[in-house]
């Protein structure tokens, strides 16, 4: 089922309201208590849906410019509102035209999450910011936010996350190709936790169950994996991805142990912390990087794939760290950048086959 | 570390205004051909300003060592360094220095070499070029003990910064401004608030010093006064015709941002305003000729093309009387209240435009057109600088709309000259003026 009539099945058969979200750090759990289906819109890719994108200029990233003509073009009326994380200087500016000067009439909610987030004063603001949010999603919701709902509901996020987990660090030994397990996890965007659950324990349970159809293991660091052409051509030249730092997949899983508390507000702005470091939250590139080489490392990656939105400042801003990082590590990395197209290029389609037949010599060192 | 506080010192006081008054003494004697301009001859302050910023770059080439030196973005609550006798560099004036001088594409290319993309902001790429290859047209600047960020103005400078400090291996202090929809919730205001307490700890323990916080309310009162008499600067060209062209501010504007908080800038200011009032009181017009149309530029200035642009303009009779840009400085401090600078200071520096919503800047273009007179407004889409850029069709068509002004979006980059189609550029402008015909 695709996402239109999701929603409305949603609505009808849970009496469920939706939110849009645009990407990338928000705070879900709380969306899944106060029983609000989250849709994320990253772009949506390919062509512009309407003359929309037209109003911001052509050096702005395509996920902002696809996403205000989305919105243009009513392809999110099925929504009841819409999310804006603090995300980048794009986003923010996005945040206020669609309802100030593009007609969009639902309401629009900002969330502010803290940038260099280690911070004392950082850990404070977002403990209230989580707080103020909550305030302005029981409006849409027209309920309560109930303690014990949000504890279930972090609860639930944990178990998805450690099933996510369990599939990405797993991969070499899962019988699916790329697109396939990318499809599974990207199905989280917009379906009920519950149900993708449902579908992350059926995929987990086939984990050591074969391999993937290729087999030369590969790092991809970036932002969104679109278009899906991308996977479906490493995988034809005989590569598949052993590591994810996707933006929209491996950067908002969240591993770690936490301590353990009672307090759900606590334990919401402990999972908001605990997730991998993402540019987009201005982490530092030292631990970014370290991140970066341990995933390589624990994969066996024999090479790094960067594949960034263009015109995306957060990203741009540490692939000279991540060129670095992986030089001095002997693995080849392969640049890409791309504006959300239907389809690859020919000539990237090139360049990944020409950089998986390198990366496939002996030791695959450049 | 004596002798070099007493060559920062020398050059601060003594080496650097006597270099001043030489240069100027040469300039006087320098029989240049006059040069074919719309504008009227150049205000005298130009020459204090220029002396000015040229003791403030020589002092620098001797700070490090003999005080403490930060870097600072330009909207950061400098008044706190400057308390704790901080050198401040001011790295985006530093770029802008370079874009004037037309030397980005130079500097750009190495940082590209290194696979920093061309897509970034191009202040970025001049300060880390300029780093990489050692060019730059004030000589040297001093290496910071301390680097100070604030996100009022975009997140782009945070990106920046983080490099520095892994570059310089320095502490990065950050006051990161919660974008402002509609008003500042009192928690967002806190959170600034927390901010600069923590940013003045680290400044402490880098300076070596405690913050003497009366010295510090001092500060902030020279700042907000500092402020304030730019305020006044930029609204002597309410009249008509305006003493000055809106685009000697983006030259005058100097002072305020790197020197904000101390008693020559504001002396500096007092200097200018005397100066544009006597040319209102006695009808002196930044054009030669008449001024036929008043215009407001919105974004920053195309540094290498501000003079092609104005002079095209400018011979035609169309004067800029008002900016955004320049504004933005007469807002900075401007709701400072010494007696509680911690909060105040984080209100007025969280409520600079670049950190408020679309509503907010469409207000405070249609208050200036109406304020300055404007009948057109030329608003640059500034590929470098999104957080400025993003909304503007829509702002364009608004201001259309609602005050029935002309109105031209030109494409350009504010410091990268590659992305500046010149011909293309004054097609348009020259639609542009037949429009008003
Ligand atoms: S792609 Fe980058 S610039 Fe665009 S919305 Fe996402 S984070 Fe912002
Ligand atoms: S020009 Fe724009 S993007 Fe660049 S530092 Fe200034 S405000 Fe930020």
């Amino acid at each position: 089922m695709t996402r239109e009539p999701y929603i409305r099945r949603q609505r009808e058969e849970h009496g469920r309201r939706s939110v849009a979200v645009l990407p990338v750090h928000y705070p879900k759990e709380l969306l899944t208590a106060l029983d609000l289906l989250a849709v994320e819109v990253w772009g949506p890719p390919g062509a512009p849906r309407s003359d929309a994108a037209g109003r911001i200029q052509a050096y702005v990233c395509s996920v902002v410019r696809n996403a205000l003509a989305f919105l243009a073009s009513g392809g999110a009326d099925a929504v009841d509102a819409a999310l804006f994380p603090h995300t980048c200087d794009s986003i923010q500016q996005l945040a206020t035209l669609p309802s100030d000067f593009v007609g969009w009439k639902k309401p629009t909610l900002p969330f502010l999450h803290p940038k260099y987030p280690g911070r004392p004063s950082a850990r404070r603001f977002l403990a209230e910011e989580l707080r103020a949010l909550a305030t302005r999603l029981e409006e849409v919701a027209g309920r309560k936010l109930e303690p014990a709902r949000l504890a279930a509901a972090i609860a639930l996020h944990d178990e998805i996350d450690l099933h996510r987990a369990a599939l990405l660090d797993g991969r070499a030994t899962l019988p699916l190709d790329d697109r396939a397990l990318y499809a599974l996890l990207r199905r989280g965007e917009w379906l009920w936790p519950g149900d993708h659950l449902a579908e992350l324990r059926e995929a987990r349970a086939k984990l050591g169950t074969g391999r993937p159809p290729a087999s030369i293991p590969v790092l991809v660091t970036g932002y969104v994996p679109e278009p899906s052409a991308l996977l479906e051509i490493l995988n034809g030249a005989g590569a598949f991805v052993a590591a994810d730092d996707y933006a929209a997949v491996g950067r908002r899983v969240v591993r770690d142990d936490r301590p353990p508390t009672a307090d759900p507000w606590q334990a919401l702005a402990d999972r908001q912390l605990a997730a991998p470091p993402c540019p987009t939250r201005a982490a530092d590139q030292g631990p970014r990087m370290r991140h970066l080489a341990g995933l390589a490392e624990r994969s066996g990656a024999r090479g790094v794939v960067v594949h960034v939105v263009k015109f995306c400042e957060p990203e741009l801003f540490d692939v000279p760290a991540i060129r670095r990082t992986f030089e001095a590590r002997r693995l080849p990395v392969l640049y890409l950048e791309g504006e959300l197209e239907a389809q690859l290029s020919g000539q990237a389609v090139t360049r990944i086959e020409a950089f998986v037949e390198m990366i496939s010599g002996a030791g695959g060192a450049a | 570390m004596i002798l070099r506080r007493v060559q920062y010192e020398a050059a601060a006081h003594a080496v650097g205004p006597f270099l001043a008054a030489l240069e100027d003494w040469r300039q006087r004697r320098r029989k240049r051909p006059a040069r074919e301009s719309p504008f009227a001859p150049p205000l005298e302050s130009l020459r204090a300003l220029k002396d000015m910023m040229m003791v403030h770059y020589l002092s620098g080439r001797y700070a490090d060592g003999a005080v403490p030196v930060a870097w600072v973005t330009s909207g950061f609550p400098v008044e706190m360094l400057r308390t704790l006798g901080y050198h401040t560099v001011y790295p985006e004036n530093h770029a802008a220095i370079c874009g004037v001088q037309r030397i980005v594409p130079a500097l750009s290319d190495a940082v590209e070499a290194q696979g920093y993309s061309r897509d970034l902001c191009s202040y970025v790429r001049s300060d880390l070029g300029s780093l990489d290859t050692g060019k730059s047209p004030v000589g040297r600047l001093p290496r910071p003990d301390l680097l100070a960020c604030c996100t009022n103005i975009c997140q782009t400078v945070l990106y920046w910064y983080r490099d520095l400090a892994r570059r310089f291996d320095v502490p990065l202090v950050l006051v990161d401004t919660p974008f402002i929809y509609g008003e500042p919730a009192p928690h967002q205001t806190r959170y600034v608030v927390d901010q600069l307490e923590e940013a003045i700890v680290i400044a402490e323990r880098v300076a070596k010093r405690p913050l003497d916080r009366e010295a510090f309310s001092e500060t902030v009162r020279l700042s907000r006064e500092g402020s304030d008499l730019w305020g006044q600067c930029l609204d002597t060209a309410r009249s008509r015709p305006a003493p000055w062209t809106g685009v000697d501010g983006f030259f005058h504007l100097g002072p305020v941002v790197a020197l904000r908080g101390t008693e020559a800038c504001n002396a500096y200011y007092r200097t200018l305003l005397d100066e544009l009032k006597d040319r209102v009181a006695r009808g002196i017009g930044g054009l030669k000729g008449e001024e036929r149309h008043r215009l407001l530029w919105d974004n920053l200035p195309v540094w290498y093309a501000t003079r092609e642009i104005t002079t095209l303009l400018g011979s035609q009779g169309f004067n800029f009387v008002c900016t955004t840009y320049t504004n933005a400085w007469a807002e900075a401090s401007s709701l400072i209240d010494p007696a509680d600078p911690m909060t105040s200071g984080a209100r007025s520096y969280s409520q600079i435009m670049l950190n408020r919503d679309l509503p907010n800047k469409l207000r405070l273009l249609e208050r200036l057109s109406r304020e300055f007179g404007a009948d057109g407004a030329v608003l640059h889409s500034d590929r470098s600088c999104k957080p400025y850029s993003i909304g503007q069709v829509d702002l364009k068509d608004r201001l259309a709309r609602d005050l029935g002004i002309k109105t031209l979006l030109l494409e350009a980059d504010h410091n990268d000259p590659r992305s500046w189609a010149s011909e293309l550029s004054a097609n348009r402008i020259g639609a542009f003026m037949e429009s008003f015909s």
